[in-house]
């Protein structure tokens, strides 16, 4: 598979592996791949080939994160502010996608063999139409394939992601769906492009910067966070080794944080359901009724009709997800034929 | 052979366990004394190289422990604020220590207003200083007479109060807004902005296409906004932002520091040489 380089660690790899498995081992890694255009000055070749083997190191690191059996990776293609580039390296950059994904289409056998599920996240309607073509082919080949779960951030940024998510909401609001109290953060992470996906366990930076650049900022609220000075094409089994340590030394301490937020998220669910059950008492012309166990009652139909409504709408929301992957894959379709 | 393995594991966390106590043994005992360079030297020796987890680029972005004698420099610390390529506009204070010490953060609050930021955020993972927000204002006040002393009054410092964004206290020209938060404005602040919008498309004031990402940022930053932050330090051992302003930290600068207690000035102002040797190309 090109996209997944095939070999073997060495022994000595696989020794260390085994050693950092005995340990916690995050299920979930994110990369930032940064560093391509520094590599290419740095070897004084063109930027375009920074990106080709930017594209190599990924096939790389994939391969060894199923060694090490990280089964799910994120990794940052192309962000939006990308688009201000120079013509020619965006042109440069979209004309390497092409290349990668219709190779990709090539490989499906390969794929379902192995079970690679890849996702494209971002907006893709900013993308030309025949590399948004290729995406939904390789998205929808892919769909049910289990194994491994591959999300390629292309034409994303957080701050997008957020928007779409609230917008999705909202859009469920005017459908009728759901109502503006209904918005909570367990329905903002599943209008998020990464709905299929549980939040990151560790995030890896490479190149020496130490910010987030607009990914996942939702999803990696309590995520390890490790920034490594390598530039992504030099980056080596061992680099991504000593990034799992961090994640093992931070493991408890984020555990427990993530357990504090995760508590504190329930009782503000609750808290927002005895408002709205006595409010709707209210407005019914019930009053607030003195039996505690009849305002339990009240409280608890009325979370099991918010959670029938968000239901339906993320039922609604998914579908129209995988109708624009099939209408973009039809219209492949139709093309393909005339 | 998993046995093996296991064992091999717990023995090198042991090790790692070791060297971070060392660490941060050497930096309690030794703050005392004024041997900064003899400190700085051991911390490196004693940091094996084959880890390298303090992460050290040229820019040196997470910061070996210094220490020293508080130095009484106020005159300095405007000039030195001017010295710097660029200040941020807004720190943030990141305390994901256990026990926080709230001398040490009203000093940084206060070398923060001397530097000339103008924005100061203080921030923990469990509300801790939401909670006794009286408390880190009273310490800011005495440090700030403490520090600045006779041009104490010069500075004056606007603590914006959550629930009602009206300033606590006003002297003379506001110099520096301080601002105290907590978990509680991270992601459930974007979730009421999102039912804000959402009631407005339910009252047939906006439809859901019309969102977008400016948009949604006033509705997050309200009336009385800071810009976001351009710098978070991130004082303790945890390598996470633990649920910082998500939204507002895009493109902020996060410079690890062992930890807030016993901060010096110097270590304080090596995090702003690093934050103002940091090239942002912006997608570019």
């Amino acid at each position: 598979m090109s996209w997944i380089r095939k070999g073997e660690l060495t022994l000595i790899e696989r020794l260390s592996a085994n050693i950092l498995k005995a340990g916690p081992m995050p299920k979930h890694v994110a990369f930032i791949m940064d560093g391509n255009r520094r590599y290419a000055r740095k070897l004084h070749v063109e930027r375009q080939q920074g990106h080709t083997q930017g594209f190599d190191k990924l096939a790389e690191t994939l391969r060894w994160c199923l060694n090490l059996e990280i089964r799910e990776v994120t990794v940052y293609a192309f962000s939006i502010e990308n688009f201000k580039r120079a013509k020619d390296e965006v042109d440069g950059l979209m004309e390497l996608a092409r290349q990668k994904f219709s190779r990709l289409l090539d490989e499906q056998e390969d794929l379902e063999k192995h079970g690679v599920c890849i996702r494209v996240l971002g907006d893709l309607t900013l993308l030309p139409l025949d590399i948004q073509k290729l995406i939904a082919q390789a998205v929808l080949a892919t769909k049910n394939h289990n194994k491994c779960f591959l999300n390629v951030c292309f034409a994303y940024t957080s701050r997008h992601e957020i928007t779409n998510a609230v917008k999705e909401a909202a859009w469920g609001v005017e459908q009728g769906l759901i109502k503006p109290c209904d918005v909570s953060e367990f329905l903002l992470d599943e209008c998020l492009y990464t709905s299929n996906s549980p939040d990151p366990d560790l995030l890896i930076r490479t190149s020496g910067e130490v910010r987030l650049s607009d990914f996942l900022l939702w999803q990696t609220t309590y995520s390890c966070l490790v920034f490594q000075s390598i530039l992504w094409p030099e980056y080596s089994f061992w680099n991504l080794c000593e990034a799992i340590l961090q994640y093992q030394l931070n493991h408890h301490a984020l555990q427990k944080a993530r357990d504090l937020h995760a508590e504190a998220r329930v009782l503000r669910q609750l808290e927002a359901d005895r408002c709205c059950a006595a409010e709707l008492l209210q407005q019914t012309g019930l009053g607030k009724p003195l039996d505690p166990q009849l305002r339990q009652e009240a409280v608890q139909k009325y979370t099991a009709e918010r959670e029938g409504r968000v239901h339906s709408f993320l039922t609604a929301l998914q579908e129209k997800r995988d109708r624009f992957f099939t209408d973009l894959n039809k219209g492949s379709i139709a093309s393909a034929k005339a | 052979m998993a046995v093996v393995y296991e064992f091999m594991w717990r023995m090198l966390h042991a090790l790692l366990h070791l060297q971070r106590t060392i660490l941060s043994w050497f930096r309690i005992s030794i703050w005392n004394w004024n041997w900064r360079l003899w400190r700085r030297a051991v911390a490196t020796v004693l940091v094996p190289a084959v880890f390298g987890f303090q992460n050290h680029t040229h820019n040196n972005k997470k910061l070996v422990p210094g220490g020293g004698k508080k130095s009484c420099g106020r005159v300095r610390w405007k000039s030195d604020g001017k010295s710097l390529e660029k200040l941020p506009l807004h720190v943030g204070l990141l305390i994901a220590e256990e026990e926080p010490r709230y001398t040490d953060i009203a000093n940084l609050v206060v070398w923060c207003m001397a530097v000339g930021i103008s924005y100061v955020s203080v921030y923990d993972n469990q509300g801790i200083f939401r909670r006794n927000n009286s408390r880190l204002m009273d310490e800011i006040l005495k440090q700030q007479q403490e520090l600045l002393g006779l041009d104490s009054l010069k500075y004056s410092v606007e603590f914006l109060n959550n629930s009602n964004d009206k300033p606590e206290q006003q002297v003379l020209s506001c110099q520096a807004t301080v601002k105290v938060l907590s978990p509680d404005d991270g992601k459930p602040g974007i979730v009421k902005a999102a039912q804000k919008f959402c009631q407005l498309v339910e009252q047939q004031q906006q439809r859901s296409a019309d969102l977008d990402v400016n948009m949604l940022d006033s509705l997050l930053r309200g009336t009385k906004g800071m810009p976001d932050p351009d710098l978070v330090m991130k004082f303790g051992t945890v390598d996470s932002t633990l649920g910082f302003l998500p939204w507002h930290i895009r493109l902020t600068e996060i410079i690890s520091l062992p930890s807030h207690i016993n901060i010096t000035y110097e270590d304080f102002f090596s995090a702003l040489k690093c934050y103002a040797g940091c090239e942002q190309r912006l997608g570019k």
